[in-house]
């Protein structure tokens, strides 16, 4: 069966691509080979309500404006007690049924944990295989710990918004340090004059190349230049020679397998009989690899 | 492996305003543990076979309060059979007139559920109806 969606993969069939996406966040194992370009990868990010669904919208326009088809891989929280969620953020992305150049998906990030999807790797290179040429993640929200979406994306955009307190706020670690750009939403609002002076200030201290700009999907000030700017910055290499990056996917990738294998119990059987830490680590590698 | 939540569109199509109630339904089904892909008002049945086309829904749900449902629903039902999803099956919910109800059951719809439905109802009818793969 997977052979065959993966043939329907590269026939741009769509109900594959849908499919394959479901599997690969279910956790089976896709193998693909190398795509024949590379999409890039934007994920934007900032807390519930800051509009981060109604940008999207904006920028999916902006993009097929520019020609280049759009992938959205929207995550929301999943509840850690049913393990139910509410997916709702395809409602607020406006998109033509008839359109085949944009893709919206809607995914669930395993709550507590972090603020994507698990699996989404491979859920965003089954979007570049299909030949997406831009790939929008959006975070469940949070602002902070999304560090994983960082190894993910070629451009991570923060979004903040006016009167958010004070400008310890923006001080406080996690937020601005992964952003490669911000984006201060709503900027129709009062008060965003300062806000953009505040954070720019901020960024300067830290040293760091980052773009700040004011955007308001209301009246469309500065969508085009955020979305011009989005697809001038420059694409993170992928190369199998960056071993940090390498390192750290390694190590991302036995974590989710032991928790994996920890969730559905089979761990105790696994460490059974083993008397020392040194012993179980051995007896789970070898069972994890 | 554990079961998977089921995936399930939900929408509103036609031009009436009235989503508390879809929205109540939405709730009671995450709670139940499946996963709910909202897609909102003014739905055209264009707009939402794309929806669960893309979403690979198990299920889809529509809510008409308009009167317009021997109009939408057949000819949702039609795109669903020409975009090949026979899997996918349809629940109506809404102010439907008590003898439409055969009508749109013969057209294929899975299930009518009227106002006042207690909502265990409807969890319950699609766990049942989904088989004990899923959650």
């Amino acid at each position: 069966m997977l052979d065959e969606l993966l043939a329907g993969l590269k026939k741009k069939d769509r109900r594959s691509l849908a499919r394959l996406i479901t599997l690969a966040a279910r956790g089976e194992p896709i193998l693909l080979g190398p795509s024949a370009r590379q999409a890039r990868v934007l994920a934007v990010t900032g807390s519930g309500g800051v509009g981060k669904s109604t940008l999207i919208g904006k920028l999916i326009e902006q993009f097929r404006a520019l020609e280049k088809s759009v992938a959205v891989l929207a995550c929301d929280p999943e509840s850690p007690l049913t393990g139910g969620a509410l997916l709702g953020d395809r409602f607020r992305m406006p998109a033509k049924p008839d359109d085949t150049g944009v893709y919206i998906r809607s995914l669930a990030a395993r709550s507590g944990q972090q603020a994507v999807a698990e699996h989404l790797e491979t859920i965003v290179r089954l979007c570049e295989q299909f030949g997406f040429e831009i790939i929008l993640i959006e975070t469940a929200g949070a602002g902070q710990g999304d560090t994983d979406v960082r190894n993910l994306a070629d451009v991570v955009v923060l979004l903040l918004q006016p009167e958010t307190g004070d400008d310890l706020q923006w001080e406080k670690a996690g937020l601005l340090e992964v952003a490669d750009v911000i984006v201060v939403h709503k900027a129709d609002l009062p008060g965003v004059e300062q806000a953009v002076a505040q954070i720019q200030g901020m960024v300067e201290l830290s040293g760091r190349a980052v773009a700040v700009l004011p955007v308001s999907s209301k009246t469309g000030q500065g969508l085009a230049e955020l979305a011009r700017k989005l697809t001038e910055l420059p694409l993170r290499t992928r190369s199998a020679s960056d071993h940090t990056q390498l390192l750290q996917l390694l190590k991302a990738e036995v974590e989710r397998r032991y928790r994996n294998i920890d969730r559905s119990g089979a761990l105790a059987t696994i460490v059974q009989g083993k008397a020392t830490n040194e012993e179980r680590v051995q007896a789970i590698l070898e069972h994890l690899v | 492996m554990a079961t998977e939540p089921l995936r399930v569109v939900l929408a509103k199509i036609g031009l009436d305003g009235h989503d508390r109630g879809i929205k109540v339904v939405a709730r009671a089904l995450r709670d139940a543990g499946m996963h709910v892909i909202y897609a909102g008002l003014w739905q055209t049945p264009e707009d939402v076979v794309r929806t669960v086309a893309d979403e690979d829904a198990d299920w889809l749900g529509v809510s008409l309060l308009s009167g317009a449902h021997m109009t939408l629903v057949p000819r949702l039902l039609q795109l669903l059979r020409e975009a090949n999803m026979p899997d996918v099956r349809v629940l109506v919910g809404g102010i439907i007139p008590e003898e439409d109800i055969p009508k749109l059951l013969q057209m294929g719809v899975a299930r009518v559920f009227g106002p006042g439905t207690p909502l265990p109802e409807i969890v319950d009818f699609l766990k049942q109806s989904s088989g004990a793969a899923h959650a």
